[in-house]
C-alpha cells in the first residue's frame, strides 16, 4: 500500500494562494489584537516553499474510496515563508494606558500621544513537528486536528530588528498568535477549503444561501411559498435537499412531497389552527413570526368602526364601505360599490384588517381572503376613472398585500358576484362583531340590539341614498378622503331623513349616535391635521385631481 | 456632565481652597471638555444623595446590552454644603465647557490652619474617602484624598479587579501648588511607573502679594503658562516626555476670551495645538490640530458648545394695592438686580476630519439632569449612528 502526496501542484496554484491569503487574513483579524497593533493585519505574501513536510503514518483507522481516517506524525523544516503587514503603536506609554482602568491612570497630557508605524513582518524558517489526526470523507470534507502544539520555532524578522526590545516583543507576540492560529483557526480553514473543493453540494448550498439572502431583500415578489425554499429543507427521509431539488418541486407537483419540505411541527400547528377555526375551539397554537388577527383585534375593531383617528385612507374605506355608517366619507369607491349594488359587508372588514398588518399574516381561511381580493379588485375594475386617486393612495400598500395573500385563483374572481352570500362561511364570531363594532363605539348593550335591527335596512337603503344625495355634492366630496372636515358634516341630515321611515326610536338613537360620531370625527380630523397629513392636505384641498373634474359632469 | 461624586469632590477642593486647575495635567482642559467629551452609551440612571454634610451616596444603574450598576459612598472630614438637589444645581457647576482660568490667589500660610486648645494642636487635616463598587464585574475603586498643608495634597487611588494583572493597581499622586508654580509626582504600581509634572505661571507672583491693577488697556490681558511632564516605567523600561504651553485671557480681559495651547512630544514627534474662543456669552468654539513629524499623520478636530438660556418671561408690572390706595404710582426700582439666567440646556458638538460626529445635549427636566448623546459616523452611510445614550441623574 502506498500513498502519493503531491506537494508541488498545491504550491503552484495561484488561486489557491490567493484564497489562502484571504482566509489567513480573516483568521488573523478575528481574535482581539494586542493594543500595540492598531490596524488590520494583512497577509502580504505567502509561499509554501518547495520542501514538503515529512509525514509518518502512525495509524490508519478507516480506509475506503471516499473516506479516510488516520494519525500522522509530521515534521516540517522547509522554506515556506509568510509576510504580514500591519501598523503598530510605537509609543509604549500609549499602549500602557490602553487597557488600564482610567481611575488609576496617571493621565499624561501629551506624553501618551501616538505614533503609528507601518510594520512588515516576515515569518520564515518555520519548524514544526506535530501529531496530526486526519479525517477525510467525501461528504464531510477534510478535518485536521493537531494533537499537540505544532510550532517548534520560527524566525521573525521585521522593520524593528535593530531594537532588541521590540524584536523580542514581536517574536513573543507572534508566536502566541500563531499558536492559536494553528490550534483553532487552521482546522476550520482547511475544513472549509476542502468542502469547497470536493463537495459541489456545499458550494451549491453556499451559492443558494447567498441567492436566498438576496431574495429575502426583495421578498415582495415572492408569492409562491415554494419560490423561497426553506433553508433547512429535508425530504421525507430527513435528508438535506439542495436548491436544485427544491426548484423541481411545485405546488401542484404532489402534496406529500411538498408537505415533507416543511417542518413537521409547524404543519401540526397549522393543522391545529385550522381545526380550531372549524370547531370554534378557543385553543390557538402559537406559531413563530406570525401575527394572528385575534391578537390585534381589539385595536383594529375600534378602527374599523371609525372611532379612532383614521390612520390610512384604506382603513377608513374598509370600515364604511359595507355599512355606510359614515356618511362623512366622501370617497368615490364608496359610491361605486353602492351603485354596482354590492354590499360587501364583512368581507370588507377583513380586508381592512389585513391592510393594517405590517407583518406576515397567517390566514388560513383561504376562501374568504380570495373573496376579499376578488371583490376588491372587482370594484376597482368597475370604477377605473372614479377611483383613480384612491388607487394612488393604496399603491404603497400593495406589496404587503402581495406577501400576505396566497396566489389569486381564478375561482375567487367567479365568486365575486356572490360575495354577499359568501359571508355565510365566514366564522360566526366575525359576523357578530362587525355590526357592533361598526355602529357603536361605546358598545352599549341597547345599541347593539338596535344595530342588529338597523343594519339590514341600512344596507338596503344605502345604494339609493348615497347615489342620489351625493351626486350633486360630488364636486365638494371629490377631494380625497379624510381631508375636509367641513364636508363631513353635510351628509348627516340626509341620512337621518332617509331613515325616518324605519322608526322613531331607532332614528333618534341613530341621529344622536351620528351627531356624536361626526363631532368626534371632526375633532379627530383637526388633530390629525396638525400631524402627519398636514402637508399633503394643504396641497390637495385647493385643486381636486383632474380625474375627478372630468367625471363630475 | 459631572457625576455627583465628582461634583462633591470638586466642592471639597473649593472648600479646602485647593486650586485643581493649576496643574500641568489641566493645561488643555478647555479643549478636552469641548472636543473629547464622553458620549454615554445606552441608558444610565444615577441616584445620589448628600445625606449629611459629610456623607454622600450614589447609585448607578446602566444598561448597555446587559444591566450593570455601581454603588458609591463618599465621606469627608470637612463638612460640605454644595447645592445637592438636582433641581437647584447651577448647570455651570456640573457641565464643563470653556474653562475660564482665574487670577492666582495667594495660598494660605500653614499657620493659618493651626488650631490650639490648651497648649495642644487640635487641628486635623481634611480628608476625603471615596469608594465605588461596580456590579456585576465586582470592580472596586477607592480614593483617599488628604490635604497635607495649604500647598500640598496627597491623592491615592486604587482599583481592585480580578482581571487586572496582580489583581489591581494603586496610583499615588502628590501635588504641590504655590500658585506661581505647581509640581506633581506620581507613582503607579502598574509597571512601576514614576512621573513628574510641573507647571510654571509667568507673570506676577501671588506669594509676594503685590496686587497690581490689571493692565486691561493691553490688547490681550492674560497669562502664559508653561510646563513639562516626564514618565518612566521602571518595569517595562519605557518612558514618555512632553512639553506644553498655554496662553489664556483672564476674566478682566475686555475682548473675546480665548485659550491657546501648544503641546509637544519630542520623543514621538507629536505636535498638538488647540485654540478655543468664547465667541459669545453662550457660545464657545474650539479647534485642535495634531501633527506628527515622523509619520506625517495629522488630525483636525472642531467643536462647539452652545448654551441655551430660558427665554425670560417679561414681568408685567402691576400697580400694587398699596399704591392704588394712596393714589400714586409705584416707585421705579433703581438698578434692578439682574435675575440669574436659567439654563435650559447645553449642546456640544464635535467633528473630526473622518466625519465622525459627536453630539451631546445636556440639561434639566424638572428635577432631573439628563445627558443625551449620540456619535455618528458619516463614513458609514448604512448605519451612521454608532451609539446613542441617555443618562439621567437625580440627586437630593
Amino acid at each position: 500500500m502506498a500513498f502519493n502526496f503531491n506537494w508541488s501542484p498545491l504550491t503552484a496554484d495561484a488561486e489557491f494562494y490567493k484564497m489562502a491569503q484571504q482566509m489567513l487574513t480573516t483568521a488573523l483579524n478575528k481574535s482581539p489584537k494586542p493594543p500595540i497593533i492598531v490596524d488590520d493585519i494583512l497577509v502580504n505574501e505567502l509561499n509554501l516553499g518547495s520542501v514538503p513536510p515529512e509525514l509518518e503514518i502512525l495509524e490508519i483507522g478507516d480506509l475506503a474510496e471516499d473516506r479516510f481516517r488516520g494519525i500522522f506524525k509530521m515534521c516540517y523544516s522547509g522554506d515556506a515563508f509568510l509576510t504580514l503587514k500591519t501598523r503598530v503603536q510605537a509609543n509604549p506609554l500609549n499602549t500602557y494606558l490602553f487597557s488600564k482602568p482610567s481611575f488609576t491612570s496617571p493621565q499624561p497630557l501629551a506624553a501618551s500621544s501616538g505614533l503609528t508605524i507601518p510594520l512588515q513582518i516576515t515569518l520564515s524558517e518555520i519548524k514544526m513537528s506535530a501529531f496530526i489526526i486526519l479525517v477525510f470523507s467525501r461528504q464531510k470534507g477534510l478535518t485536521l486536528v493537531f494533537r499537540n502544539d505544532p510550532l517548534e520555532s520560527l524566525k521573525v524578522s521585521s522593520t524593528f530588528d535593530s531594537i532588541p526590545f521590540v524584536r523580542d516583543y514581536l517574536q513573543r507576540e507572534i508566536e502566541k498568535q500563531l499558536r492559536t492560529l494553528m490550534m483553532d483557526e487552521l482546522p476550520a480553514i482547511i475544513h472549509r477549503l476542502s468542502l469547497r473543493l470536493w463537495c459541489p453540494e456545499y458550494r451549491a448550498k453556499e451559492d443558494a444561501e447567498l441567492a436566498q439572502a438576496e431574495k429575502l431583500e426583495k421578498e415582495e415578489v415572492a408569492v409562491d411559498p415554494l419560490a423561497s425554499p426553506p433553508q433547512d429543507a429535508v425530504d421525507a427521509r430527513g435528508n438535506v435537499l439542495n436548491a436544485n431539488e427544491i426548484s423541481t418541486l411545485s405546488l401542484d407537483g404532489g402534496g406529500s412531497e411538498v408537505h415533507s419540505l416543511f417542518s413537521q411541527k409547524n404543519l401540526v400547528r397549522l393543522a391545529a389552527l385550522t381545526d380550531s377555526h372549524r370547531t370554534l375551539s378557543l385553543f390557538t397554537p402559537s406559531i413563530r413570526d406570525a401575527v394572528f388577527r385575534a391578537w390585534a383585534s381589539p385595536s383594529e375593531k375600534t378602527e374599523t368602526a371609525g372611532t379612532s383617528t383614521p390612520a390610512t385612507p384604506s382603513l377608513l374605506r374598509g370600515s364604511d364601505d359595507g355599512h355606510g355608517h359614515m356618511p362623512s366619507r366622501p370617497s368615490l369607491v364608496n359610491l361605486q360599490s353602492a351603485t354596482t349594488g354590492l354590499s360587501l359587508g364583512a368581507g370588507r372588514h377583513s380586508r381592512s384588517h389585513m391592510r393594517k398588518k405590517k407583518n406576515r399574516v397567517v390566514n388560513l381561511r383561504k376562501s374568504k381572503t380570495t373573496d376579499d381580493i376578488a371583490s376588491e379588485s372587482g370594484s376597482e375594475g368597475a370604477s377605473v376613472a372614479g377611483s383613480e386617486p384612491i388607487i394612488s393612495t393604496r399603491i404603497p400598500e400593495e406589496p404587503e398585500d402581495n406577501i400576505i395573500t396566497p396566489p389569486r385563483s381564478p375561482s375567487g374572481r367567479v365568486r365575486f358576484r356572490t360575495s354577499s352570500i359568501d359571508l355565510g362561511d365566514s366564522p360566526n364570531k366575525f359576523r357578530l362583531s362587525t355590526p357592533r363594532s361598526a355602529l357603536s363605539s361605546k358598545a352599549v348593550p341597547e345599541q347593539v340590539i338596535l344595530d342588529s335591527t338597523s343594519t339590514p335596512t341600512m344596507e338596503k337603503d344605502e345604494p339609493i341614498i348615497y347615489s342620489r344625495t351625493r351626486r350633486p355634492s360630488l364636486k365638494k366630496a371629490q377631494s380625497p378622503p379624510d381631508k375636509a372636515p367641513a364636508i363631513h358634516l353635510t351628509p348627516a341630515p340626509i341620512l337621518s331623513e332617509s331613515l325616518s321611515g324605519s322608526g322613531g326610536i331607532i332614528e333618534q338613537a341613530w341621529v344622536l349616535k351620528m351627531a356624536g360620531e361626526i363631532a368626534r370625527r371632526a375633532h379627530d380630523e383637526k388633530a390629525s391635521r396638525e400631524g402627519f397629513w398636514s402637508g399633503s392636505t394643504d396641497g390637495r384641498e385647493e385643486t381636486p385631481p383632474p380625474a375627478y373634474q372630468a367625471k363630475d359632469l | 456632565m459631572l457625576e455627583f461624586m465628582d461634583y462633591v469632590q470638586h466642592s471639597f477642593y473649593k472648600a479646602s481652597h485647593w486650586n485643581s486647575e493649576n496643574s500641568y495635567s489641566q493645561l488643555t482642559a478647555t479643549a478636552r471638555e469641548l472636543l473629547e467629551f464622553d458620549t454615554p452609551r445606552g441608558l444610565r440612571l444615577n441616584l445620589s444623595s448628600l445625606s449629611s454634610p459629610n456623607f454622600a451616596t450614589s447609585y448607578a444603574l446602566g444598561s448597555v446590552g446587559l444591566v450593570d450598576g455601581a454603588l458609591s459612598y463618599l465621606y469627608t472630614s470637612l463638612p460640605l454644603f454644595p447645592v445637592s438637589q438636582s433641581g437647584d444645581i447651577d448647570l455651570h457647576d456640573v457641565i464643563r465647557g470653556y474653562r475660564q482660568i482665574q487670577e492666582l490667589r495667594k495660598q494660605e500660610e500653614s499657620w493659618m490652619w493651626e488650631e490650639w486648645q490648651g497648649g495642644k494642636r487640635i487641628d486635623k487635616r481634611n480628608t476625603l474617602f471615596y469608594g465605588r463598587l461596580y456590579l456585576p464585574q465586582s470592580t472596586l475603586e477607592a480614593l483617599y484624598l488628604r490635604r497635607l498643608s495649604p500647598t500640598q495634597q496627597l491623592k491615592l487611588s486604587a482599583v481592585s479587579d480580578s482581571r487586572l494583572k496582580n489583581g489591581g493597581t494603586i496610583l499615588a499622586l502628590h501635588q504641590y501648588d504655590t500658585g506661581k508654580y505647581s509640581t506633581e509626582t506620581l507613582y503607579s504600581t502598574d509597571g512601576g511607573l514614576v512621573g513628574v509634572r510641573g507647571l510654571y505661571n509667568f507673570g506676577p507672583d501671588p506669594r509676594k502679594g503685590i496686587i497690581e491693577p490689571p493692565r486691561t488697556e493691553d490688547r490681550f490681558y492674560g497669562r502664559f503658562s508653561a510646563g513639562a511632564e516626564m514618565y518612566y516605567g521602571a518595569l517595562n523600561k519605557s518612558g514618555g516626555v512632553s512639553f506644553g504651553g498655554r496662553f489664556a485671557t483672564l476674566p478682566a480681559h475686555k475682548g473675546v476670551p480665548l485659550t491657546a495651547t501648544l503641546t509637544l512630544n519630542p520623543l514621538m514627534g507629536n505636535l498638538s495645538t488647540t485654540y478655543a474662543v468664547k465667541a459669545g456669552k453662550n457660545l464657545a468654539l474650539c479647534s485642535k490640530f495634531d501633527f506628527n513629524v515622523y509619520s506625517y499623520e495629522s488630525d483636525l478636530m472642531l467643536g462647539c458648545e452652545l448654551w441655551r438660556m430660558k427665554a425670560k418671561a417679561k414681568k408685567i408690572q402691576e400697580r400694587s394695592m398699596a399704591a392704588k390706595l394712596e393714589w400714586r404710582l409705584d416707585e421705579v426700582e433703581k438698578n434692578p438686580s439682574p435675575e440669574p439666567e436659567e439654563v435650559t440646556g447645553v449642546l456640544k458638538a464635535r467633528v473630526d476630519q473622518n466625519w465622525r460626529i459627536g453630539l451631546l445635549w445636556e440639561g434639566r427636566i424638572k428635577e432631573l439632569l439628563f445627558t443625551l448623546a449620540s456619535s455618528i459616523d458619516m463614513n458609514r452611510p448604512d448605519q451612521p449612528f454608532r451609539a446613542v445614550g441617555l443618562e439621567v441623574q437625580y440627586s437630593s
